[in-house]
């Protein structure tokens, strides 16, 4: 028996040491494979929204930083491209 | 920015400024540090408003511009974050909807959309356009 957990465990340390390595590669650095596993993907979201949907509506603040508007509003009569980001 | 010059004759735009994806106290990019792009996680609506509007004054930004405000409501109605494109068709319904950024985030995608209803469209690009209102 302890040599089954032996194995376990040294394999799954193996695999956790192979998808570090690779996320490493995908992100750059080791530094930055932490910083995506800490800080991106508790944030990424593929989310349920489909083709076809009604579309979510969010008050959004204006520029000045306190008048604000409703995504919905500027959905009148044209199709409305929303183009989400931050500056970093 | 020139889908938008191409497209604005036909489609409004609306540019959502959503958190952060690389402030200097979460996962700073050696990017940011060379393109002088540093701050800190916003902690209130202030702070956001200040980044958004320096982000404008810096590119001058011409689309416009609305904040997502700290409840996130913008960005977890709509899976945003860290960038996402969408298209809401004139009946209010979901038309187009872009993957996850940054490695699915795809704007040649979108001009493609854009290119199938509008045809296509190519205007010279313009250079320090007036800068965006919300």
């Amino acid at each position: 028996m302890k040599r089954f957990w032996k194995w376990t465990i040294g394999i799954a340390a193996l695999l956790l040491l192979a998808a570090f390595t690779i996320l490493s590669f995908m992100a750059g650095s080791p530094k930055d494979a932490y910083g995506m596993v800490r800080y991106a993907l508790p944030h990424m979201h593929r989310g349920t929204l489909r083709v076809g949907d009604d579309a979510p509506d969010a008050r959004l603040v204006a520029l000045d930083g306190s008048s604000g508007f409703h995504i919905r509003e500027r959905t009148a009569g044209r199709p409305l491209v929303l183009v989400f980001g931050s500056f970093t | 920015m020139q889908i938008y010059n191409d497209y604005r004759e036909h489609a409004d735009f609306l540019t959502v400024y959503v958190r952060e994806a690389h402030p200097t106290d979460e996962w700073q990019m050696k990017s940011n540090v060379k393109d002088d792009v540093c701050y800190a996680q916003p902690k209130n609506l202030a702070g956001r408003v200040t980044i958004a509007n320096d982000f404008i004054r810096r590119f001058h930004y011409p689309v416009p511009f609305g904040i997502d405000d700290m409840s996130n409501a913008a960005n977890d109605a709509y899976s945003a974050w860290p960038e996402r494109l969408y298209v809401i068709d004139e009946r209010g319904h979901i038309a187009y909807r872009g993957g996850m950024g940054p490695f699915n985030y795809n704007p040649k995608e979108l001009r493609a959309w854009l290119a199938a209803r509008y045809g296509e469209v190519k205007h010279e690009e313009k250079q320090n356009q007036a800068p965006a209102k919300s």
